[in-house]
This record gives C-alpha cells, sequence and structure tokens, in this order.
C-alpha cells in the first residue's frame, strides 16, 4: 500500500503525529555548560536519564526507556571499539552522531512497516579545553542540531524554544549557578508541557499564549518543590576537574543539596 | 538479547584475535620488564616498579611505566613482555569502563581479577612459544570486602592473593627475601607502616634489586629517574610525585648505599 509515493509521505506525517503524542508526558532534558564542565539535568521517575557514554560524553534522553536503552548499548559499543582500536581522541559526538546514530534513527523512522524508535537525544561533549564544549540533538527523525553553551530537549520544538529563550538569560558561571539555571529551566518546559496537555491544544500552545505561564523565580520554584516530593531529581557532570580519563559522575543527593537553591534544597531527601 | 557487558567478547566478535601464537625468532632477543611489588601498608597498598626495559644485554628503555592504573581504583604492574602487557591492561581498562557504563555499576573485584585471569589464558599460546608471557601483579580496592587487595598471577591465569605483599619480575628473587624478613622480623610488620615509610621501603627494595640484576634499572639521580610508586585506599588510586620522592631518597635511600 506504500508503493505510491504519496501514500508513503502520508504514512510518515501519520508517524511524526504518533511520535509527537508519544513525548507529550516527558520529561524534558536540560545540557548546561559552566566553568566546571558541562551539567545534564532531569527529573525522573523510576528509569534513569542520564547516562555516561564515553570519557568525555554523557547523553540524556527522553521516550521509551526500552528504545533509549537500545540506542545506548549501541553508542557504548561503538565509542568502546573506536576508542579501543584508535583513541579515546577519536571517539567524538559528532563522529558517533553524524555517522552512527543519527543515520539508523532516520532509517527507522522511514522504515514504515517497523516500528521508529520512540527517543530524542542529547549528547554532551566536555572539550579539552574550557570553550570546546558541545551539545548534539537528534530528533526522533534522525535530523540533529550541535549547539554550545546549552541545549534542551522536550516534548515540542515550541517548548524547547521556551525553555532556550528562558536559559539564555541566566548567569551560567559556577557549578551552582548552572545547577540553579537548569533546574528553573527543567520547570520552564515542564510546565509549558503540562499546560499543553491539560488544556488539550496541541503543542502550539505554549508559543501562542507565553504569557499565561509564569517564569517568576518564586512560581517556579513553588512548581519544582512539587514535582520533586513526587519525581527524582537527576543530575550528571562531566567534570573538568575530575582526575584521569573518565570526567563522568553522577551528583548525589548531599552534593546536590549544596548546589541547589536555597529556595529548593530543603525539598530534597 | 544480544547487549552484553562483556567488552572482551565484543571485541572478539568483530574479529580481534588476542594472543597469537607465534615463535621467537632464533637470536632475536624480545623485550621484556622487570621487577614490580606491591605490599600492604597502613592506609591500602604500595605497588612501585623499575623503569628499565630491557632485551637480552640491551636496555631499550629508562623509562617505561609497568605500574598501570586501570580505573579509579585498580592498578595492574607488569613483568615479561611490554608489547602484551600494555594490550591486556588496555583491554582490561576498556572492559572495566565498558561493564560500568553498560550495567550502570562497578565491576566487582572478583570479576576484574576473572577478567585479567581470562587474558593470561588466552595468553597461554604466546607465552609457551616465548613471544609473550607477562607475570603481572593486580592490586584493588574491593568495597565489598572494604579492603585493598593484592594479587599475583602466573603464565597460565591462575590468581594467587599476596595476604601481605607480591613480587614479579627478574629483580624479585632478591626483594622476596627481604620483604619476608621485614615484614616477620622489622621494627613494624609492612602493615602498619606509613605511606612515607611504606615508600621509603619500596625505594630500599627496587634499589636493591637493581644492584643484583641487570634487568632492573635503578634510580637515576642526574636523569631524574625514579621508579613509578602508586598507593590504592578506598578514595582511589593516586601516584606519588617525584618531587616527594627525590627528597625521600635522598634523605632515607642513598646514604645506605
Amino acid at each position: 500500500m506504500y508503493e505510491e509515493p504519496y501514500k508513503w509521505v502520508e504514512a510518515v506525517g501519520n508517524r511524526r503525529t504518533y511520535l509527537d503524542e508519544q513525548f507529550k508526558e516527558g520529561a524534558p532534558v536540560v545540557g548546561v555548560t559552566c566553568e566546571r564542565g558541562i551539567l545534564l539535568m532531569t527529573m525522573s521517575k523510576g528509569t534513569p536519564k542520564l547516562y555516561e557514554i564515553y570519557d568525555r560524553l554523557a547523553l540524556g534522553g527522553m521516550g521509551h526507556p526500552a528504545d533509549l536503552e537500545k540506542l545506548r548499548f549501541n553508542l557504548l559499543e561503538m565509542a568502546h571499539v573506536e576508542g579501543f582500536n584508535r583513541s579515546a581522541s577519536d571517539v567524538t559526538g559528532g563522529r558517533l552522531v553524524k555517522y552512527g546514530m543519527a543515520p539508523a534513527i532516520k532509517q527507522a523512522f522511514e522504515e514504515v512497516f517497523k516500528a521508529p524508535f520512540i527517543v530524542k537525544i542529547l549528547l554532551a561533549e566536555l572539550g579539552q579545553k574550557a570553550g570546546k564544549d558541545g551539545f548534539l540533538t537528534i530528533n526522533y527523525d534522525g535530523t540533529f542540531e550541535e549547539k554550545s553553551q546549552y541545549a534542551v530537549l522536550a516534548a515540542t520544538s515550541a517548548v524547547e524554544q521556551k525553555m532556550a529563550g528562558y536559559l539564555r538569560e541566566q548567569s551560567l558561571a559556577s557549578l551552582a549557578d548552572a545547577v540553579g539555571a537548569a533546574i528553573r529551566t527543567w520547570a520552564v518546559g515542564d510546565q509549558a508541557q503540562r499546560r499543553a496537555l491539560d488544556e488539550g491544544e496541541g503543542h502550539d500552545e505554549a508559543r501562542t499564549s507565553p504569557d499565561q505561564l509564569a517564569t517568576d523565580t518564586e512560581t517556579l520554584y513553588a512548581y519544582l518543590r512539587r514535582c520533586i516530593a513526587e519525581k527524582t531529581v537527576e543530575c550528571a557532570l562531566l567534570d573538568r576537574h575530575v582526575q584521569g580519563p573518565s570526567k563522568y559522575r553522577a551528583l548525589g543527593v548531599d552534593e546536590l543539596k549544596t548546589l541547589l537553591p536555597n529556595e529548593l534544597s530543603p525539598s530534597l531527601s | 538479547m544480544g547487549m552484553q557487558s562483556d567488552f572482551y567478547q565484543l571485541l572478539k566478535g568483530q574479529g580481534y584475535v588476542f594472543g597469537v601464537l607465534g615463535q621467537a625468532a632464533r637470536g632475536q632477543e624480545l623485550t621484556t620488564a622487570t621487577t614490580i611489588l606491591a605490599f600492604k601498608y597502613r592506609d591500602g597498598v604500595l605497588v612501585a616498579g623499575d623503569r628499565r626495559a630491557t632485551a637480552g644485554n640491551m636496555v631499550m628503555y629508562d623509562r617505561t611505566d609497568k605500574v598501570l592504573e586501570i580505573d579509579r581504583h585498580s592498578v595492574m604492574a607488569i613483568a615479561g613482555v611490554p608489547a602484551t602487557a600494555y594490550e591486556m591492561a588496555r583491554i582490561l581498562e576498556h572492559s572495566f569502563k565498558y561493564f560500568r557504563r553498560t550495567q550502570l555499576q562497578e565491576l566487582s573485584f572478583e570479576g576484574k581479577l576473572r577478567a585479567l585471569s581470562k587474558l593470561l589464558k588466552d595468553n597461554v599460546p604466546a607465552a609457551l612459544a616465548g613471544t609473550g608471557a607477562v607475570v603481572p601483579i593486580f592490586a584493588g580496592y574491593d568495597f565489598e570486602q572494604e579492603a585493598a587487595k593484592i594479587y599475583f598471577y602466573d603464565i597460565l591465569g591462575a590468581e594467587f592473593e599476596g595476604v601481605d605483599y607480591a613480587v614479579s619480575g627478574s629483580g624479585s628473587p632478591t626483594i622476596r627475601g627481604i620483604l619476608h624478613y621485614v615484614n616477620t622480623w622489622g621494627e613494624q610488620p609492612l602493615s602498619a607502616m606509613l605511606e612515607e615509610q611504606a615508600t621509603v621501603q619500596a625505594l630500599r627494595l627496587l634499589t636493591s634489586a637493581a644492584e643484583f640484576d641487570s634487568a632492573t634499572g635503578g634510580v637515576n639521580r642526574e636523569a631524574g629517574l625514579y621508579p613509578v610508586i602508586k598507593f590504592i585506599t578506598a578514595s582511589g588510586v593516586r601516584t606519588m610525585p617525584d618531587a616527594q620522592l627525590k627528597p625521600l631518597f635522598e634523605a632515607k635511600v642513598s646514604r645506605h648505599v
């Protein structure tokens, strides 16, 4: 039935609608650079969403846990075999995404008889020098973008734009600044997604009525306190001050308490 | 499912072959590396090695690092053919990282010991053919037992725990006796020594090995070459910098030789 081109295009269109639906309730992911390295932040219920990939690479993901797991293993396999056969310096986010991950995701997306990957991926790469840090994001259809300074994943591009707009105004100098900015940006995104869900007006809601969503700090903290009570705050750092080749470390509760804004740290248990 | 946690198997699946059988050519001297030691001191385990690599009578290199950090809590010290030993270290390093990153937990200390044993077993044909014998010491922090531990191996892959100490390499017969003497009748057992005392002991042991074994390099003060000494504790692996070894050597070792 898909031999005719327009039917294939229609099938791919249906696939987009289906996939957009799948991310509506997903937790956004925020990645920011700071003096200390790269911070990734999200909130999860049970299944973690932030992972170590290689010495200087970390991954944040949205979507179906099984799909994320499959792609995570593919990335780990590619990175480690390449690092062993050549060197750690040859394992770069750009090579993994452009020549490995993105083509595989695109192929799965366009093969309309098979199930697509229900994932959005954010890959953070700590540069050898400060200022050389970067991000790559991959959408469920295999399109990827390179970014510096910060990158976000959310249910829709409108929400992502809103988060990026908020993040642009924030100070990201110290690690504590980065943690504060990341968690508030996460709240901006999650709040926008919730509003879109509640009102059932589709993906453009956050863009069409920005005034309805308060982004003042107090409102965001109140929202975050409710989220923290129900979910686990996940923060991981590619820490350029860590000794040895592996720079990834998850931030534990005790360390997070010292880094979170005073308004939020008592809520963390 | 095909999601495996064993990096070595993954490599093999991609056609990688380790421990290829070969025969040493007649008259061809292979590069080897010599004295390594490890012993328990008050805070954990000290691992040390000289810096010399030789091929027959020829000194190939005097800056060899034989005490290799495999991960944040484990060290492999190598005696034997460096080419094979470095390859083993690279496989182990990637295997431990791969396990941690895929399984989201550290490989157990026992698992790490077993991984090295498997590599040695696969290397037996090359070791017996005379092209790749490696006799390593593996030391690391065992979080289940909450203690730093030492293991040594034979070329077939059997692992043995060094309860107090372990030695390997051509200079090891010299220092094995000294270690036994010091540990049994010295002023204090090795395990009671403070870090500085343990460091001085290691420097003296390697200097003694160099005295009687031409394949072990001693300290070369003119070139600023000191042995490699690492400490393993619960907080990880730490290397004693040359800047700290130099004054210790001059004050506590050189006046005795």
